[in-house]
């Protein structure tokens, strides 16, 4: 800002021309690109918005008193800013509203509801396959494990569902064999730790009482044991 | 009467309720054509084309708040539709922007109302110096209002894209104005 004030010829008159108005871009360019300025400009939009903390305020403020440059660019931005909401309207002319009427009474407005056009939209959806695909997933899901009061429909749903999954593609069949896979895993893991009643041990309990057996038997069988647990294993057990 | 009944009647094919539609948004899809097209004829055609729409599409009009924010997309894609076209064809001589703009300030001082066209014809034609994005973001936020969400959405970019577009894009404009003297319109016109 020192700069600004070296220069012998501050005050320029406003410009009335294009070349005028150029040199004025430029000189304002120039004078702003040193770094308060720059830091200046950074800044401008959110303190004639009144976003700025006080503190940065202050400091906005006492660089403007000094830099005629920011102070001007300042200002425009103000001036600007008041004047845009302004040109959100504009009346097309007396006219105008006859015009816009002639041009639609003789269309007829489309129904509030058209069957048609909404299929047409639907089909429109970009993730319409991977969305059938899902369905479709689901329902062989639920037709599988739900209990369906039609026994005899119950055990016919997953050759009903497996046809329909497959003219849908390849990845269709890959959500299809993704869903089966955690089927089995959650089939799995259920039969591994099944429901035990309140009071039973329970499996890791059970685990563990009969890990402890297995170590002390092998202590018993070689008295300098290996510190590691999966050899313990290994060792054939001695059982008492 | 509040707008989802008076779109309900326009549904019900009710002209009047329809020519009170049409005046309600008139004035602002003819602002947002002609600060794209800069040309008024054009604007005038687009805007009639944007009711058309509408009047064909009136299923799909929203009842709410979200009514503006569609119609202001319409309004953009026809715009940037018709710039594609007119590429080919550089556009006539138009009536200068200030006369646009004068059209509408009766209601003050005849002094302050040609200021105030002339500030806006200013405006105007700086902003059809800016770059296409920046000059969107100036049109859809500062001009029209709508959210750095719903800008987002139509100019289909980031929403931090918007925001950090949209102060390069108020410095340049201020630029261009402090170049074309703004400030000196106070005091000469
Ligand atoms: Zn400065």
């Amino acid at each position: 800002m020192n700069d600004f004030h070296e220069n012998p010829n501050p005050h320029i008159a406003p410009p009335l021309g294009p070349e005028a108005a150029l040199d004025l871009t430029r000189s304002i360019l120039a004078r702003t690109s040193g770094s308060p300025c720059q830091r200046l400009q950074d800044l401008a939009c959110a303190f004639v918005d009144g976003e700025l903390e006080a503190d940065q305020s202050t400091l906005v403020r006492a660089h403007l008193d000094h830099c005629d440059a920011c102070a001007a660019l300042v200002k425009t931005l103000t001036q600007t800013q008041a004047v845009l909401p302004n040109l959100v309207e504009l009346d097309p002319g007396p006219w105008f509203t006859q015009r816009v009427l002639r041009a639609t009474v003789h269309l007829p407005p489309r129904p509030a509801f058209d069957l048609g056009r909404a299929w047409k939209q639907l089909m429109h959806r970009p993730r319409i396959a991977l969305e059938a695909a899902y369905l479709g997933a689901a329902a062989s899901l639920m037709g599988v494990y739900l209990p369906l009061p039609l026994p005899h429909l119950a055990a016919k749903v997953p050759a009903l569902v497996q046809p329909l999954t497959q003219p849908l593609g390849a990845s269709a069949q890959r959500i299809a064999g993704q869903v089966v896979q955690a089927e089995q895993r959650t089939t799995a893991s259920l039969e591994a730790f099944p429901l035990r009643p309140r009071n039973a041990r329970s499996l890791w309990q059970r685990l563990s009482a009969r890990f402890k057996t297995k170590i002390q038997s092998f202590r018993k069988a070689e008295p300098r044991a290996p510190k590691n647990s999966a050899e313990g294993k290994k060792a054939p057990p001695a059982n008492p | 009467m509040d707008f989802p009944h008076l779109l309900a009647l326009v549904r019900r094919g009710d002209e009047l309720a329809w020519e009170a539609f049409v005046r309600q948004f008139q004035s602002r899809v003819f602002g947002l054509a002609y600060h794209y097209t800069a040309q008024a004829e054009d604007a005038r055609d687009l805007t009639q084309d944007v009711f058309v729409r509408i009047y064909q599409n009136l299923a799909l009009v929203p009842d709410a708040e979200g009514c503006l924010p569609w119609i202001i997309r319409i309004t953009r894609n026809a715009c940037i539709d018709h710039l594609r076209r007119r590429k080919a064809r550089p556009p006539l001589w138009d009536l200068p922007a200030d006369e646009m703009f004068d059209l509408r300030s009766s209601d003050q001082n005849p002094e302050e109302a040609h200021l105030e066209a002339v500030r806006k014809g200013m405006v105007h034609r700086a902003l059809q110096e800016l770059t296409d994005l920046n000059r969107e973001i100036i049109l859809l936020k500062e001009i029209q209002g709508l959210s750095l969400e719903e800008i987002a959405a139509i100019l289909e970019v980031p929403v931090g894209t918007v925001k950090s577009r949209s102060n390069r894009a108020r410095l340049e404009l201020a630029q261009k104005l402090s170049a074309a003297g703004l400030c000196s319109a106070d005091v000469g016109g």
